[in-house]
């Protein structure tokens, strides 16, 4: 079981408020993710909830019990960090069992439970190296060896991802999506990077300066951002913005369409202007374009094979139902 | 770019000061060598003849050497203990966030600003004093006899006074260490629910064993030539209770004037500081492996 209520949680640094009262459910078995901007209380959130940081006010209950006043070890969370902080002078073997030996758990079940979570984790013949002896993606393994040898009722990541190099955190990223999907147990995941939000989470929380801006299912958040700041977060390339006249034509101070929700015309269509950079991913091309008129240049998707080049003109049309309308607030409207 | 031109430029101007150094190193420790070959004593002037191993003989074979060796020992492991320790614990006191945390730590810092002799001479006179001292004081009140410490535990009381001025160098180096540590590495701890006393065996102490490691091998080179405590305060006696190897060449070559035997037993302690290093190194120098 892991299911984690925030009431009015609340952390102030000094006289800085970090995160303002914020009320939030983590169902049993989901997997959330937090996202938003650097600095924003993602890693704040979490050491509230691991019990690493006490609350400034509020509430913090873990499967109905009050845990706010507990202590980490007494919540039953297992964390895995961002350095992953691994113990160094420790085999990989002691590293995993570390959390086993504080429970007071007998050493005949202890190699029995590392070498299962070993045997998950593709770690079995790295037993008996030090931390320092593996690589990024195997020192971000035993990090999460020793978290799921506990059982813990939750697994709490901070940014787990971010030390390592592109094609491992895609690998990674599966690996951990896999692991939710085999262990069934509640995961809270923060990270910056919008397009891991969007792969691993049931639920997504959008965070901008410790306020939750939305929460929702990847697809939820894509299609109908509840803001500005959302739209602009979510999605990649970014949501294109429009105000001004364009927008007033929408009865919107300002509107929003994403790459992808633009088609290039022969002529005519809503936007014109000159192609400023291409770039080509083989599947798709982004082309920039800069619209007179428009602080920002456009971005716009189109396949592979549109060979568009630097200075040539292009129309775009908004796709009629992809306009996102939001008031001078920065709200959707409708 | 290293090419082999200004490689060779470099090794022609680095020149002087490897030769200046080398002589500064090797002439006094060749006339030490040459001086232990003869029979050379200020007070019998005149021809000085070569006579061989006689002074080595004659320094080891006198029964004040292996008590003075036995001493010098004692005198390096018990600071050493006490230090380490002592320095391990004021760390950890340290390390912990407090009001006044600067103060305290220039203060325990202060005695390794103290010389030797002066740290020496208020130990002795202020504190070890058996009728005007700060602890003869301390028993009166209590109402038990005054202990003598220069007299009846010298070399213990030695060890004491060279803990105090040593305390703060360990207690230095094992701070910084500690404060190396990174502090993910203890809240991960904490949540894999080790308490603070586990936090403190299986995560400080194992990440403190470099510092520990270079603490022991830098205290251990000058507590093997410890000199000026014993000079003044003990004179290395009652007796030879608190002669160390320093001391007894200092006694054989300046009180007996005898430069041959004295250079011989220098001679010895260089041998001896060897292995002692080629022990610890041996022992503990696996931790300075990164
Ligand atoms: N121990 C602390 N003391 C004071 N301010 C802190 C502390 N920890 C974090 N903060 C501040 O709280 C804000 C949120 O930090 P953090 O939760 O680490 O952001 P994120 O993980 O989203 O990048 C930042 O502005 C940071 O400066
Ligand atoms: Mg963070």
């Amino acid at each position: 079981m892991g299911r984690i209520t925030l009431e009015r949680v609340q952390k102030k640094f000094g006289d800085v408020e970090v995160i303002p009262p914020l009320d939030l459910t983590i169902e049993d078995g989901e997997f959330v993710v937090f996202v938003g901007p650097s600095g924003c209380g993602k890693s704040t959130l979490l050491r509230l909830i691991a019990g690493l940081e006490d609350v400034s006010g509020g509430e913090i209950r873990i499967d109905g019990t009050a845990a706010t006043d507990l202590p980490p070890a007494k919540r039953g969370l297992a964390m895995v960090f961002q350095s992953y902080a691994l113990y160094p002078h420790m085999s990989v073997r002691k590293n995993i069992a570390f959390p086993l030996k504080m429970a007071g758990m007998d050493e005949e079940e202890r190699r029995r439970r590392v070498d299962r979570a070993a045997e998950v984790l593709n770690l079995t013949d790295y037993l008996d190296r030090r931390p320092g002896q593996l690589s990024g993606g195997q020192r971000q393994r035993v990090a999460i060896g020793r978290a799921i040898v506990r059982e813990p009722a939750a697994f709490l990541f901070d940014e787990p991802l971010s030390n390592l190099d592109a094609a491992l955190r895609v690998g990674m990223r599966l690996e951990i999506s896999e692991l939710h999907e085999r262990l069934k147990t509640t995961m809270i995941y923060v990270t910056h990077d919008q397009v891991e939000a969007m792969t691993m989470a049931d639920k997504i929380v959008v965070l901008r300066a410790g306020n939750i801006e939305q929460v929702g299912s990847p697809i939820d958040l894509y299609r109908r951002p509840r803001n500005l700041f959302v739209a602009g977060f979510i999605g990649s390339p970014k949501m294109n913005i429009v105000g001004g006249d364009l927008a007033s034509r929408h009865d919107a101070a300002h509107i929003g369409v994403r790459p992808e929700h633009l088609d290039i015309v022969e002529d005519g269509g809503t936007f014109s202007g000159k192609v400023t950079v291409s770039e080509h991913l083989g599947s798709d091309t982004f082309f920039h374009v800069a619209v007179p008129g428009l602080d920002e240049p456009m971005t716009v998707r189109a396949g592979g094979e549109v060979g568009l080049r630097h200075g040539d003109t292009i129309h775009l049309a908004p796709q009629s139902h992809q306009i996102h309308r939001f008031d001078d607030n920065g709200l959707r409207i409708a | 770019m290293a090419t082999q031109h200004s490689r060779a430029a470099a090794r022609f101007m680095i020149a002087p000061s490897v030769i200046l150094l080398l002589a500064w190193m090797l002439i006094p420790l060749g006339m030490t060598l040459w001086f232990s070959f003869l029979r050379y004593n200020l007070l019998m002037p005149g021809a000085n003849p070569f006579v061989g191993f006689e002074n080595y003989a004659y320094f080891l074979s006198d029964p004040t050497f292996i008590t003075s060796l036995i001493n010098t020992l004692l005198l390096v492991g018990g600071v050493l203990i006490i230090t380490v320790v002592g320095g391990i614990g004021l760390a950890v006191l340290l390390d912990q966030p407090m009001w006044g945390t600067g103060i305290v730590r220039i203060m325990v810092i202060s005695p390794f600003f103290v010389m030797p002799t002066v740290s020496a001479l208020v130990w002795k006179n202020m504190f070890m004093n058996p009728v005007n001292g700060l602890f003869a004081y301390v028993a009166e009140v209590l109402g038990v006899p005054a202990f003598d410490f220069l007299t009846q535990a010298p070399l213990a009381s030695i060890i004491g006074i060279v803990s105090w001025q040593w305390l703060p160098f360990a207690t230095l180096i094992l701070l910084t260490a500690m404060q190396s540590l990174d502090s993910e590495q203890l809240e991960a701890a904490e949540m894999d629910g080790a308490s603070a006393l586990s936090r403190f065996w299986y995560i400080k102490l194992p990440h403190l064993a470099r510092a520990i490691t270079v603490v022991v091998l830098i205290q251990t080179i000058f507590l093997l030539s410890i000199f000026a405590e014993i000079l003044v305060t003990t004179n290395g006696g009652p007796g030879v209770a608190s002669t160390n190897l320093t001391y007894l060449v200092y006694a054989e070559s300046l009180l007996r004037f005898d430069v041959g035997t004295g250079s011989a037993g220098g001679v010895v302690a260089i041998i001896l500081a060897n292995i002692v290093a080629i022990f610890l190194m041996r022992m503990i120098g696996k931790n300075l492996d990164a």
